[in-house]
């Protein structure tokens, strides 16, 4: 499942990047598939990187870097009795 | 007496621990991002100490803070500066941190007794440096082991192989920075190493960067028609786009590597938005192989050679191990298999094969401690020492951040370390005086748990507090809470409808939900039908017309571009704001149809014709149940349902005069006095019929049990479990229409499990036989089919039947009715 989930993550970034609108509702309705599974699905691009999140391996490109600006791998939580639990780290560059 | 039982992989670029218990080797993970294995790395920066993956992620952004591959300087006189503390540290001081970190990944247990794993290379003194780490980690006894024994322990135990004479291995170690090769001689299960050669610039990282450079960079080259791309990515000062792309590419070149392991090609997609580009390659074996052989040219090498030195041939070792996740690569496998001709063994797992096998001797090795030390092994990690800490934070909030503070009563100087229990956040050791305060940032709409730990100034866990629990997004007294629950009312089954909850009482406002549901009915264009959304405020498990309608819209046949067919999905989405203000918005896809809709709780709308339709559908209920309560011969219930059923009575007769009142105000002032009947009637048989839900439940799942569970198949079994698990909060809720629904997904899944029964392929088989051949689609191919599958059915072969019997399933023209075509059209049009 997490294969999935990246996949859909690489392809809901390059419509974003693309301007492409056409798909929004579909990913929408495919994070709303995810989440009823139990998945909860954090896309850290665009935000600052915070070097204190383990659910994240950063590629930083030079010292002033602070923008996740790609996302190589989404980070990934699954629902496990009343919380959640980090299932797949995401893996991104810092630039 | 005590065995040691953990053991620990400290190596140069990873390290890991395990522990033997019940004759397995148990690799823990790290409660922090839940990875198996520490990169060996450890930083300093503001005051923080942090060691692993995030250590290794500063390199770049403050090298001179981030310290690694030590391991290799270990029993050397070399030490780092280390700017932050203004002090310098040496190889075993940071040994030791990897050490602890790794002892902190076992929260139930304290460890006084490890085995460490070192080097075949390793001399004296560098062995008694790793020992020394070990004490300074706190561990009070440290045996060590060679990393070679411990693969070869590893492999012996998992396959239990009996030696009766001296036999020569070799264990080919090829991980992610480093190469070893060690001859060992075992005999009567005595292990012992012969002699050993390495590189320790040698590894997995190397061939990552050869698919870069020689297999995707010619490409990329032509692509962007630009040359020396290479130079430009390693380059220091070179441009950042570069940096950017070779990062991505390495990436890349790991998963090739991974997925080259198991596939003859893989496809390969670079896009990298500043350079305008976006390719799409495909990477054969052949290529991969190719760049490759070089690196295990190397390898072989340096085999040859310890042969050589030990006047060793090929046919005089009996098998060569393997270690390290480099040997995954197949090529490696069959060179190595090809050109030495002897048994390359892979049934043990290369990455975790050294730590399993120290645990594997830690488990066998009895502990030398005294028995003191020994009990207090066993013993809970609670601290020693009591410290008196005020806690300050918010304990739910609506934000993404919340600040935790701790102020120490006494004076006190030491470290404190942040931990989330889902992996996470770790905020590292940090130094602090008396009091500290740190943002914690928080995992939306869900109980965030922190665990707090506070050592003294030499690190020792003094105390341990893990109850910090933060809820994001549920109540808040700052914010607005929701007085009732707001549910959307759909069509049930049988005709009746029924409230499914949006949104619950107490959840702070502002909230925002979508839900996706289908058309129970098909709506023709142009024609007055229509489906209706009706959204309500009360209680979600109460009658829908005992609730407040506070969103009503009806979406008509002729506003229709063309027929909203049964079955149809329909998004719906709620916006609640904190004034209160509902917005629905309306998506059908199919029709390409959206609807927009903003209401305020004091604008009404409200339909008089569904009041009165709401009233029968009440009076209907009640006269079941005073059917029920009359063979009952219960006459105090049969009483008060008799009051209630002359009060709706009067009100059904005031709606109908009502239906062509539009200026009066009335329906509203009927709306109400409807809505407190219906409670009353609510209240009246509530308790009642939920007890007969609950019974009714648990009839269901025990005849799932009895007859289903043992034959479903392994995705029913879950989805039957999922139900089981959420049991006590759906048997908890009170809600007669949620219990309803459940006992109905436990029925479905008992009819599919039915379905997917093999004897039940023998009665679709003489139903088909039974059929006119005009009656499919085919009736040639139709009479073939029944043919071949009276042929199956005589063999008893149902694997050949199966597809024989789809096949006539979707020939036939007419197909039988199943669930789905029983549900009669609902009356709102929404399920």
């Amino acid at each position: 499942m997490e294969n999935i989930i990246k996949q859909i993550i690489d392809m809901e970034n390059k419509s974003e990047q693309s301007n492409i609108t056409d798909f929004t509702r579909n990913f929408k309705r495919l994070h709303h598939e995810f989440e009823s599974l139990g998945y909860k699905i954090v896309n850290p691009l665009g935000e600052e990187y915070d070097y204190r999140d383990s659910a994240i391996e950063a590629n930083i490109i030079n010292e002033d870097s602070v923008i996740i600006t790609k996302v190589l791998k989404p980070v990934i939580y699954k629902k496990e009795n009343e919380g959640f639990i980090l299932v797949q780290k995401g893996i991104v560059i810092v630039a | 007496m005590d065995n040691i039982k953990f053991g620990i992989d400290l190596g140069t670029t990873n390290s890991a621990i395990a522990k033997y218990e019940n004759g397995q080797s148990n690799i823990y993970k790290n409660p922090v991002g839940f990875k198996d294995t520490l990169a060996s790395v450890v930083s300093f920066r503001r005051g923080r100490i942090q060691i692993g993956d995030k250590a290794r992620e500063q390199i770049i952004k403050s090298p001179l803070s981030v310290f690694s591959s030590f391991k290799r300087k270990m029993g050397t006189e070399e030490t780092y500066y280390v700017k932050d503390i203004d002090s310098n540290v040496t190889p075993i001081e940071l040994s030791s941190k990897i050490l602890k970190e790794l002892t902190n990944f076992v929260t139930d247990e304290v460890i006084n007794s490890v085995v460490i794993t070192i080097p075949a290379s390793f001399d004296t003194i560098q062995s008694n440096a790793t020992k020394k780490a070990g004490y300074l980690a706190g561990i009070k006894e440290v045996v060590l082991l060679q990393e070679p024994i411990a693969a070869c322990l590893a492999y012996s135990n998992k396959s239990e192989i009996e030696i009766k004479e001296e036999k020569k291995w070799l264990v080919y170690d090829f991980g992610g920075g480093t190469f070893d090769i060690a001859l060992v001689s075992i005999n009567h299960r005595e292990l012992k190493i012969i002699d050993h050669k390495g590189n320790n610039f040698l590894g997995g990282l190397d061939i990552d960067n050869l698919i870069v450079e020689k297999i995707i960079l010619p490409q990329l080259e032509k692509e962007l028609n630009e040359v020396g791309l290479w130079k430009k990515m390693i380059t220091d000062e070179g441009d950042i786009k570069y940096k950017k792309l070779y990062i991505e590419l390495l990436f890349r070149a790991e998963e090739i590597k991974k997925e080259l392991s198991v596939k003859n090609s893989a496809l390969l997609e670079v896009d990298i938005e500043e350079l305008d580009l976006f390719v799409e390659m495909e990477v054969t074996t052949e290529d991969f192989n190719k760049v490759i052989s070089s690196k295990f040219e190397e390898t072989y090498t340096l085999i040859e050679k310890l042969l050589n030195d030990n006047s060793l041939i090929f046919s005089d070792i009996e098998k060569i191990i393997m270690v390290g996740g480099t040997t995954y690569i197949p090529y490696i496998r069959k060179e190595l298999k090809q050109r030495t001709n002897v048994v390359v063994d892979t049934t043990i797992d290369p990455t975790t094969a050294v730590v399993v096998g120290a645990a594997f001797y830690a488990g066998n090795k009895v502990s030398k401690l005294e028995e003191v030390a020994k009990k207090a092994e066993n013993k809970p990690k609670t601290p020693s020492v009591n410290i008196d800490v005020k806690w300050i934070y918010e304990a739910s909030t609506k934000d993404k951040e919340e600040l935790i503070t701790a102020v120490i009563a006494s004076d006190f100087e030491g470290f404190y370390r942040i931990i989330r229990q889902d992996g996470g956040f770790d905020s590292t050791m940090k130094n602090f005086k008396n009091r500290f305060s740190e943002f914690v940032p928080l995992l939306t709409k869900t109980s965030n748990v922190f665990r707090v730990n506070i050592y003294d100034k030499s690190e020792k866990l003094i105390l341990n507090k893990k109850d910090i629990n933060i809820a994001n997004g549920f109540y808040n007294i700052s914010g607005q809470p929701l007085p009732n629950d707001i549910s959307i009312e759909l069509d049930d089954e049988d005709g009746k409808s029924y409230l499914e909850q949006i949104f619950k009482k107490n959840q702070i406002l502002p909230l925002k939900k979508t839900i996706y549901k289908t058309s129970s009915k098909t709506i023709k264009n142009n024609s007055d039908d229509k489906l209706i959304i009706n959204i309500v405020e009360g209680h979600g498990g109460n009658m829908p017309s005992s609730n407040l309608s506070i969103g009503y819209i009806e979406l008509l046949g002729k506003d229709l571009s063309m027929d909203l067919l049964r079955g149809m999905e329909v998004e719906i989405e709620f916006a609640m704001s904190e004034s209160r203000d509902l917005s629905i918005a309306v998506y059908i896809n199919s029709l390409g149809m959206e609807i927009n809709e903003v209401f305020n709780p004091h604008e009404k709308s409200i339909s008089t014709s569904k009041i009165t339709n709401e009233i029968k559908f009440a009076i209907d209920e009640l006269l079941v149940e005073k059917e029920i309560a009359e063979f009952d011969e219960d006459f105090k219930y049969l009483a008060k349902l008799q009051i209630i059923l002359e009060e709706l009575s009067d009100l059904y007769h005031e709606g109908l005069d009502l239906i062509d009142d539009n200026t009066t105000g009335r329906k509203y002032q009927l709306d109400d006095k409807k809505r407190t009947v219906i409670q009353q009637y609510d209240t009246l048989v509530k308790s009642k019929q939920i007890i007969e839900e609950i019974d009714n439940y648990n009839e269901t799942k025990k005849h799932f049990i009895n007859h289903y569970l043992e034959t479903a198949n392994e995705s029913q079994k879950r989805e039957y479990q999922k139900i089981v698990k959420e049991e006590k909060e759906f048997l908890a809720a009170m809600n007669k229409f949620v219990l309803k629904r459940k006992t109905k997904q436990l029925e479905k899944l008992g009819d599919e499990v039915y379905l997917k029964k093999d004897d039940l392929y023998y009665d679709w088989f003489f139903y088909f036989r039974m059929k006119e051949l005009s009656e499919f689609k085919k009736p040639k191919k139709a009479d073939k089919l029944i043919e071949m599958a009276e042929v199956e059915v005589e063999k008893e072969n149902i694997k050949l039947l199966k597809p024989i019997i789809n096949e006539l399933y979707y020939l036939l023209i007419e197909k039988p009715k199943g669930d789905d075509d029983k549900f009669i059209d609902g009356n709102l049009g929404l399920r």
